[in-house]
């Protein structure tokens, strides 16, 4: 697997810009699933905005942490399952060795999971000896790739289905072809001998039922449902803040999350796991462990500013909208969260200075807010990192990123507050840019700091006659008439 | 465990105990009552599965009584060939609703039909042989507790004689289900559930399986079956 690393963005990101045939990916991802989503959002009554609900929903959620969470574990264990509250990745990557030992398992079958990328459980597996096998048709494309998925739902998205097509003539000893029904049936007969022979599934989990003691998965193509049924062990992994309450709290977010991360009423399999099987069923997994993953979400938790990026449903619809992502594509972001919705959380669990490139690359064009089921503001938390990033902040350890960038502000700050400065300045500035170089009339350089805004683009020329200046005018003018 | 709720609740700065969920578990009347529900619209009820089934790729036929339905079966299990070997066997629930299909005598020893079977428990080889048996079987048939008419879907609940891999090992699944059981929505469905003593394992599914990883292009049968027939009994 390729090292993951934030700090790699700018390098990843220039040469994703140039990447055609990732482009041509990606635009099939924008012009279906965009689309279908936000076809699927005009259908909505207009008086009333679901979003609106979701988001009361998730927030009562994430408010109430600590009941909920209590509630589902006694419930999980009532019903037969073992719970473990991991504090950090490492503990529960621990805990999911620990069980595959005690089970003896030499092979697992993964649902998808972004969280078992975010605390790297395949390369723990397999370190261990367990073959590991990813079954979503597109997680198992990335890994026989050897790379990390590259979008939350849609993972193999940045690949054309010619390089599928290459990819399984190669790995799979197949014939050529780059037909997706045929490729589809090519993974399809290799993941099932997969998973009817696995000791052990390992699932994600779209959220849980607190009051009932379930956690519910969905999926389109029932790779999840064969990981979770015909192993002897089922392990799932959920972030502590992915749970509803009742089931109530189900009809609205999963409604939300299906329409958002594909433009679906449903998905295909809607499946509410709780427990190991019963006596009298004949299949289903003879144990069932639920692990509850910290990895610095308490501590996100505990910022007001921030709270809000935990009612995320992971539906990934911010990717799909976003100009950034549809440029650069998710693996210049360097972490398993890609998008918006990465820029604000990977920084906040791995370090604000170490992530900086993630939340400084957004436009804040505000696409993502709209898409968003739960109506997460995005933009706002964005501007907000940029803005620890220039002062510092000792809550998040953020050290203030370049004295330079500060001092500039500083005196831009000074200049935007008092009239004549700023008059003076654009001024002076309309009289400097004629001396820079130009193309069709726009400004191909900027000089010395300013240059990283031409780096990629061309910039434009102040206009002759500033705004203010011709306001004056047309309000002397005016006043004459 | 109690260390990271501690966190938890120091993050949030509230008390354990302090009567807040009754605030988080509370329910809303429209939801409580949205469960009985009048079925007054089941005529539009059925054109909605109909019109949702149809981008679904999941073909619904319409049967006055389970007789009808038999048959009808029987001539599509003749017609279908097993996508894995060449054994034609069919699994199905152990459940009065599939043995009034009288699929058995139908199909005689043309084609196998077995049915999941009914114990308190199973040992680890009586375990072993019905997994082989469904994995030989290319033909699962399930009926369903509810028919969701805003999306197709089907839902199946677990229990005695309703294992899970009925409906998604063999490559087809066939469902009967009776038209008393249809529900309007997901919602009111959620409500009937709210309400009961919930099995193990509850699977709600609308179609044959899917997905879109290759260049966003949708494609049916990814690990599910790729087939999948919903027979609805008037009687």
């Amino acid at each position: 697997m390729l090292k993951q690393d934030p700090l790699q963005y700018r390098e990843l990101a220039a040469k994703a810009v140039q990447d055609k045939q990732l482009h041509k990916a990606l635009g099939k991802l924008r012009d279906k699933f965009g689309r279908n989503a936000v076809n699927l959002y005009n259908q909505l009554s207009p008086e009333h905005d679901p979003r609106q609900d979701a988001k009361a929903v998730r927030r009562k959620i994430v408010d109430n942490l600590d009941v909920v969470l209590e509630t589902l574990a006694a419930n999980i264990r009532a019903r037969g399952g073992h719970v473990h509250l991991a504090e950090t990745g490492e503990d529960a990557v621990e805990y999911c060795l620990g069980v595959a030992k005690r089970f003896q398992v030499r092979r697992v079958v993964k649902g998808k999971s972004m969280l078992s990328e975010e605390i790297h459980l395949n390369d723990a597996l397999e370190a261990a000896g367990i073959e590991t096998v990813e079954t979503d048709l597109g997680e198992y494309i990335v890994q026989l790739k050897g790379e990390a998925p590259s979008h939350i739902i849609a993972p193999a998205i940045h690949y054309t289905r010619e390089q599928v097509g290459e990819l399984f003539a190669e790995k799979l000893g197949e014939p050529y072809t780059d037909d997706p029904p045929t490729l589809t049936a090519m993974a399809r007969k290799a993941l099932r001998e997969k998973m009817l022979g696995a000791d052990m599934g390992i699932s994600g989990g779209n959220t849980a039922c607190a009051e009932t003691g379930h956690v519910t998965i969905v999926s389109n193509e029932g790779n999840i449902r064969m990981a979770t049924t015909m192993p002897r062990v089922h392990v799932v992994l959920l972030g502590i803040e992915k749970i509803a309450a009742t089931l109530e709290d189900h009809d609205i977010l999963l409604r939300m999350l299906t329409r958002a991360a594909a433009g679906q009423k449903i998905s295909t399999y809607v499946s509410y796991v709780g427990g190991p099987r019963l006596d009298e069923e004949p299949d289903g997994p003879e144990e069932f462990h639920l692990v509850l993953v910290d990895n610095g979400r308490s501590r996100i938790l505990a910022d007001p500013d921030f709270r809000e990026v935990l009612h995320c449903v992971r539906c990934g619809g911010c990717l799909n909208v976003c100009p950034v992502y549809m440029a650069i594509g998710g693996h210049s972001y360097g972490s398993p969260y890609c998008g918006p919705i990465g820029a604000v959380f990977t920084p906040l669990t791995q370090g604000i200075n170490a992530c900086h490139h993630l939340c400084q690359g957004e436009t804040l064009c505000g696409a993502c807010k709209q898409v968003c089921p739960v109506d997460n503001d995005l933009p706002r938390m964005l501007s907000l990192l940029r803005f620890k990033l220039a002062n510092g902040d000792a809550r998040w350890n953020v050290r203030p990123q370049s004295l330079p960038t500060k001092l500039v502000f500083g005196a831009w700050s000074v200049i935007m507050r008092h009239r004549r400065m700023y008059d003076a300045m654009s001024l002076l500035a309309g009289f400097c840019q004629r001396l820079l170089p130009r193309k069709n009339g726009w400004i191909r350089r900027l000089p010395g700091p300013l240059g990283g805004w031409t780096r990629g683009r061309d910039f434009p020329p102040l206009a002759k006659k500033s705004f203010a200046r011709r306001w004056a005018r047309r309000d002397t003018t005016r006043r004459d008439a | 465990m109690s260390r990271i709720i501690e966190r938890v609740r120091q993050a949030l700065g509230v008390r354990a105990n302090d009567g807040r969920d009754t605030l988080v578990f509370a329910k809303s009347d429209d939801f409580v009552h949205c469960a009985d529900a009048k079925a007054t619209e089941r005529d539009g009820w059925m054109e909605s599965i109909r019109i949702e089934a149809k981008a679904l790729n999941l073909q619904v036929h319409e049967c006055p009584d389970l007789d009808a339905c038999g048959e009808a079966i029987a001539s599509l299990a003749r017609e279908r060939d097993p996508e894995w070997g060449t054994v034609k066997q069919i699994m199905r629930w152990s459940d009065p609703i599939l043995e009034g299909l009288g699929l058995e005598g139908r199909l005689g020893a043309e084609i196998a039909v077995k049915s999941v079977p009914g114990a308190d428990s199973f040992s680890q080889s009586e375990r072993e042989e019905f997994r082989r048996e469904v994995i030989a079987s290319y033909i699962g048939l399930t009926t369903a507790d509810y028919l969701l008419a805003d999306t197709a879907s089907l839902v199946l609940l677990g229990g005695l004689g309703r294992a899970r891999s009925v409906s998604l090992v063999p490559s087809i699944h066939i469902a009967v289900v009776p038209r008393s059981r249809m529900l309007a929505s997901y919602r009111q469905m959620l409500s009937l559930l709210s309400a009961m003593e919930l099995p193990s394992n509850v699977s709600i599914i609308t179609g044959p399986s899917k997905t879109a990883d290759i260049e966003a292009t949708l494609v049916h049968g990814a690990h599910g079956p790729r087939e999948m027939h919903l027979f609805v009994v008037a009687s």
